[in-house]
């Protein structure tokens, strides 16, 4: 090991370095753009959609596909077909003022962060054509202004969450063609859907019967 | 020797003089012939050891490695067959004189394999072992502890895993233990404090969790200890005030909790104490103040409170302070002004309130300091002019309120001004013109006046400029024309009056522009077509005139631009704007344009925000519209559109926030226009000329959420559609031919 003399220059070095960066995130400590960094720094970008993202702004409502409203607090994040690969990261959560959450027609993978249920201004939730894996958080249900969910065409298991049905502004519901199990509720907003909002997922098995033996055997 | 035939006591008798000499020399013969047997036989069963390992725990890249590690030297001719000693010809390994290995030194050879067998028991003599930089992996077996006389131990940078053996606390002769950058879990051993010699200690960055030891106190000798980056939990343990001799506490990235101890104020011999990341809590202790030998104290990212004690005025070698990202209150200590080493304070993040003390001007040596995000107040003292070395001032994000003062002018080394988000007033001193290293100025959000600094970017050094929401009046031509270093500038919501033709000038770097909401007049030339980095211009909100350039379809990398609100005139240049492939936001709405949609409008293959509203656009919409697959909102109100609604308008069907039709002279009916726009929540066709039925029109619009028809010539039943049971529905269908349905006011 190198003797003490080079040893401290390169700790001091590094301690430079580390506070230095700790300056660089210090300067803009804005929690919304700190969480949409967060979700930069978690996925592959090959189109360089996300280099306008730069954490060192006051506020991310410049960066590009970000739009925020009159308070600089963001509220909508539109990176439909945006070629972007990676993992959704539970940081998302921390929008409050969030609207419109559209990642539609990527390659993410991994789960949906139950943290998502921070977004309690959330209108649209749009991640249809992915490949997105694990269950639908049923903390989900706490999204009380919802009224798109977009879940198709990923590869999400599970059953769905019986909570879903005390969305009462649900208007529009797609979890077609992923491996969902288990029955279809029923019961609250989801009286209203079709089965088309359901369809091509083999293990479904079809509308939950009221007041019968549940079917959730062998749902995992 | 004489022979001897009487009895055996008569023959000792007799050896007794004449053969002790000789049995001196046997015995001596003998001992000499046993130790050089005995080392003989030392170091080649120490070989044999080492090559056992070698050959059982070792992969094959290391063989060649260990090449000379053989046991018979066959370097020279055929027919030697001497044995292959260590001490001489093996890589890495030293001897004392009795040819036992004394030192075993494998830094940096790509070694890959395990130590958990290696012959620790065979090295009695080994006082250096240094397995620094390699890739050996497994757990470290609790016989090193036969290492009894080892005092230099390196197993850092490896992959060692597993607890570190508690046996370790066995070595008391070791003065050095590096075992940092390994994945080694589990707790630190309790009894570490056994390792009285030790000078040296690094457990840093490896997977250690539990607590820090109490018996850490014990080792007096320490200069060093390193326990950052870990899992640690717990409390600092308050013997660590007992390490009087300690150079440098690392403790930082773990999550350890707790208070600071004020034992920490005994370890005199300070230099670098470095807690940042973890949970601490409670006031940082005033016996801090002792550490007369300290230069770098960090506790940021923690969650300290109560006050900056006074003490800390003491520190005179201090040079780096970091305290931010805590809940530090109460006010910043005058005596703050004798930390005369001072260059980095930063204060950032925390509840801090008062004003920046005069006192703070006689930090001479201060280049960086960062008050961001806190409740300061109060004005900047004039004082803030001597600390000329200053090359970062940030102080957003506070209630700092007065005039700058013109003092300023002499921080000549000033590169990064940030005040923004205050209630500074007044007009900008002048004297901000001397500052010739300044290259971000962030003046946002503040109630600054009057006119821009004459001097402002002479030195061409000025790349980010911020003035939005205040009330500055003018720019100064010379300052912003020639300033060829600009990339970001934001001067919207002032009352800039200013020539946009003649006060600006060509900006190669320029990225980023806004200077809506002022009053700009004269025209939008050429020239800005040559601003090959433009990403972003904004310039609504003005009196410009003119028309608007065809070059500007030269700005490849343009994601938005927006020129609504002013007072242009002519055609749209859509055909040249057909290679603006990223071109995201169009608003050109609120001028005179009197212009046609070009059918080149659909290369527009990226847009997603598209507004033509009240610019006397005329003609037909062109089918071409349909190709924007990417347009989510679509304005194209309040012109002299005439004909059909192209049915490709169905093709866009990520149209979700608006597509507003209305008020133009558009005719004939909607069949199946709309029927696969399911994402659009408003839709707007008032106020045309449109007819006939709209029974199934809007059926598939799943999203919609609201709707006006208004003041056109529909007529039949209304849709299926939710949306038109709304109680606001009688104004959304109001003056039609004759629609019938089942909607309140029908």
């Amino acid at each position: 090991m190198a003797g003490l003399a080079v040893q401290i220059r390169t700790l001091l070095l590094l301690m430079f370095l580390t506070s230095t960066s700790f300056t660089l995130t210090l300067t803009n400590a804005n929690v919304e753009g700190d969480a949409l960094y967060a979700l930069r720094r978690a996925l592959k970008d090959p189109g360089n959609v996300l280099q306008s993202w730069d954490p060192t702004l006051v506020n991310p409502c410049t960066w590009f596909h970000v739009t925020c409203d009159s308070q600089n607090r963001v509220t909508r994040l539109d990176l439909g077909n945006a070629k972007l690969s990676g993992k959704l990261v539970p940081e998302l959560g921390r929008l409050e003022r969030l609207q419109y959450l559209e990642l539609y027609r990527n390659n993410l993978v991994g789960s949906i962060p139950k943290e998502l249920e921070g977004l309690k201004s959330l209108v649209s939730l749009d991640f249809h054509h992915n490949n997105l894996t694990g269950s639908i958080p049923s903390s989900l249900f706490s999204l009380s202004n919802l009224r798109f969910l977009r879940l198709n065409r990923n590869r999400l298991t599970g059953r769905i969450p019986r909570q879903l049905t005390r969305l009462r502004n649900l208007k529009i519901i797609d979890v077609s063609n992923n491996d969902l199990c288990g029955t279809i509720p029923t019961s609250g907003s989801f009286y209203k859907f079709s089965e088309k909002s359901f369809e091509n997922n083999p293990r479904l098995k079809g509308p939950e019967l009221m007041g019968s033996v549940s079917y959730e055997l062998g749902c995992d | 020797m004489a022979f001897c035939n009487r009895t055996l006591l008569d023959c000792l008798d007799s050896l007794s003089f004449n053969n002790l000499f000789l049995s001196f020399l046997f015995f001596t013969t003998l001992l000499l012939a046993s130790s050089n047997s005995s080392s003989y036989a030392l170091s080649s069963d120490q070989a044999d050891a080492l090559l056992k390992w070698k050959a059982t725990d070792l992969n094959n890249q290391s063989q060649s490695v260990l090449h000379s590690w053989k046991v018979v030297d066959d370097s020279n001719s055929t027919n030697s067959s001497m044995r292959s000693d260590p001490c001489i010809s093996w890589i890495g390994i030293a001897c004392n004189q009795r040819g036992s290995i004394t030192q075993i030194n494998l830094t940096s050879m790509g070694l890959q394999g395990m130590i958990k067998n290696f012959p620790f028991p065979s090295f009695p003599s080994l006082t250096h072992l240094n397995l620094f930089n390699n890739s050996l992996l497994g757990t470290v077996p609790s016989n090193i502890a036969n290492l009894s006389v080892v005092n230099y131990l390196d197993l850092s940078v490896n992959q060692f895993s597993g607890s570190i053996p508690s046996e370790i606390c066995l070595l008391t002769t070791l003065n050095i233990l590096y075992l940092d950058h390994n994945h080694f879990s589990g707790s630190i051993p309790y009894n570490m404090g056994r390792l009285k010699d030790l000078t040296t200690l690094t457990m840093h960055s490896n997977n250690l969790s539990g607590f820090i030891p109490e018996s850490l106190g014990n080792l007096t000798s320490l200069r060093q200890l390193s326990l950052y980056e870990n899992n640690l939990i717990g409390s600092i343990p308050t013997s660590i005030g007992k390490l009087r001799d300690l150079y440098f506490l690392y403790l930082y990235q773990n999550q350890l909790s707790g208070p600071i101890p004020k034992e920490i104020g005994n370890m005199t011999q300070l230099r670098f104490l470095t807690l940042e990341n973890n949970n601490l809590i409670g006031s940082i202790p005033q016996e801090i103040g002792n550490l007369k030998s300290l230069t770098d104290l960090y506790f940021l990212f923690n969650n300290l409170s109560g006050s900056i004690p006074v003490s800390l005025g003491n520190l005179k070698n201090l040079t780096i302070l970091l305290l931010s990202k805590n809940q530090l209150s109460g006010r910043i200590p005058i005596e703050i002004g004798n930390l005369t080493s001072l260059s980095d304070l930063e204060l950032t993040l925390n509840q801090l309130s008062g004003c920046i003390p005069s006192t703070l001007g006689n930090l001479k040596k201060l280049t960086n300091l960062n008050l961001l995000e806190n409740q300061f107040s109060g004005s900047i003292p004039e004082e803030i002019g001597n600390l000329t070395n200053l090359a970062n001032l940030q102080l957003g994000d506070n209630h700092f309120s007065g005039s700058l003062p013109q003092e300023i002018g002499n921080l000549t080394n000033l590169a990064n001004l940030q005040l923004g988000d205050n209630h500074f007033s007044g007009s900008l001193p002048q004297e901000i013109g001397n500052l010739t290293n300044l290259a971000n100025l962030q003046l946002g959000d503040n109630h600054f006046s009057g006119s821009l600094p004459q001097g402002l970017c002479t030195s061409r050094s000025l790349e980010n400029f911020t003035a939005f929401n205040n009330h500055l009046t003018s720019l100064i031509p010379k300052g912003f024309k020639n300033c060829t270093s600009l990339f970001r500038v934001r001067l919207e919501n002032n009352q800039l009056v200013a020539n946009l033709s003649e006060d600006f000038g060509v900006y190669e770097k320029l990225n980023y522009i806004d200077l809506s909401n002022n009053q700009l007049y004269g025209e939008l030339s050429s020239t800005w077509g040559q601003c090959q980095n433009l990403q972003t211009l904004h310039l609504a909100g003005n009196n410009i005139t003119g028309k608007i350039p065809p070059e500007l379809g030269m700005l490849i990398q343009l994601h938005v631009l927006d020129l609504s609100s002013n007072y242009l005139v002519g055609e749209i240049p859509i055909k040249e704007f057909g290679e603006l492939t990223f071109l995201l936001n169009l608003n050109l709405s609120g001028n005179q344009l009197s212009s046609n949609l070009p059918l080149e409008v659909g290369r527009l293959y990226s847009l997603t925000y598209f507004d033509l509203s009240t610019t006397s656009l005329s003609g037909q919409i062109p089918k071409e519209i349909g190709n924007c697959s990417s347009l989510s909102y679509l304005d194209l109100s309040n012109n002299n559109l005439n004909g059909s609604i192209p049915y490709q308008i169905g093709n866009l069907v990520h149209l979700q926030l608006l597509l507003d039709l209305s008020q133009n002279r558009l005719s004939g009916e909607i069949l199946s226009q709309f029927k696969s726009l399911v994402n659009l929540e408003k839709l707007n066709i008032s106020h045309n000329q449109l007819s006939g039925t709209i029974s199934s029109a809007f059926d598939e619009m799943a999203s919609l959420t609201s709707i006006d028809i208004s003041y056109n010539e529909f007529e039949g039943p209304i849709s299926n559609n939710r949306v038109f049971q709304n109680a606001t529905t009688i104004e959304a269908l109001r003056n039609n031919k004759a629609l019938c349905g089942n909607a309140s006011g029908l």
